[in-house]
């Protein structure tokens, strides 16, 4: 039954990682560069940065739960556990995204330029 | 070996909180897009991409805990235990989503009255310096 589980889990953890991500990628390149004041290389430079340290902070913690995994006897522990561990990856992407973000803003709050952009 | 209801209580668990993040998350942000561009300034790319990076954090964040919380420990062993728990699972999920409703609408409207207030700020300065 953990091989099951482990089938189930990597491939909802792979694709939900790796949508997110890519959702993340495309929207955020416009919030940087409104940051960095339209400065589109290092726009890009950070964006990759950031989703490529994402991609790597997840999938490899996704891999290193599986080490801990109890073992599963019944349906229900299969359903529940996966859904546990997926729920803990969910939260990790959160925490993640959130701090990104806040980072950014704080950025841009010291450099007064995406809100108060009136000149 | 007496049928444990633990599989049906995590089948019915697991679509209603599906549903109701989504409807939480759909209602939400499609209203927000109105206050991302006043705090924005009504340019609407970065408010567009704005609010779909709040909303994807928004389903991320409820829906992880929401699976972080459903495993029910004990063995339930009939209907009566069985609906106890899962109002109580799904109750207590609902406060949750809605004390994150009322956070996500207060950081909206902080973030209209800040934008505001900068408005005003550089329409003084403006004046001031001619």
């Amino acid at each position: 039954m953990n091989i099951l589980a482990y089938v189930f889990y990597f491939f909802i953890t792979y694709i939900i990682t790796v949508r997110t991500g890519l959702v993340f990628y495309r929207n955020g390149k416009i919030y940087i560069m409104a940051v960095l004041k339209g400065d589109a290389q290092l726009t890009d430079f950070i964006n990759k940065m950031l989703l490529t340290g994402y991609y790597l902070i997840n999938l490899g913690y996704a891999a290193t739960v599986i080490r801990f995994w109890k073992s599963i006897e019944s349906f229900s522990a299969l359903l529940s556990s996966v859904g546990v561990m997926t729920g803990r990856i969910m939260l990790t992407l959160a925490v993640i995204h959130f701090f990104n973000m806040a980072v950014i803003y704080f950025i841009s709050r010291r450099n007064n330029h995406l809100i108060n952009h009136t000149t | 070996m007496k049928t444990s209801l633990n599989f049906t209580a995590y089948l019915i668990y697991l679509p209603v909180v599906l549903v109701l993040t989504w409807y939480v998350a759909h209602t939400l942000f499609k209203n927000s897009k109105v206050f991302m561009m006043d705090i924005f300034n009504g340019r609407s790319d970065i408010a567009i991409s704005t609010n779909k990076l709040f909303e994807t954090g928004f389903y991320l964040l409820n829906l992880g805990f929401a699976l972080t919380i459903m495993e029910v420990a004990a063995e339930i062993t009939n209907g009566r235990s069985m609906l106890e728990i899962l109002s109580l699972k799904i109750g207590g999920f609902s406060i949750y989503l809605g004390i994150m409703l009322f956070f996500n609408l207060y950081l909206f409207f902080r973030g209209k009255r800040v934008a505001r207030q900068k408005a005003r700020l550089a329409e003084a300065v403006k004046v001031i310096g001619g």
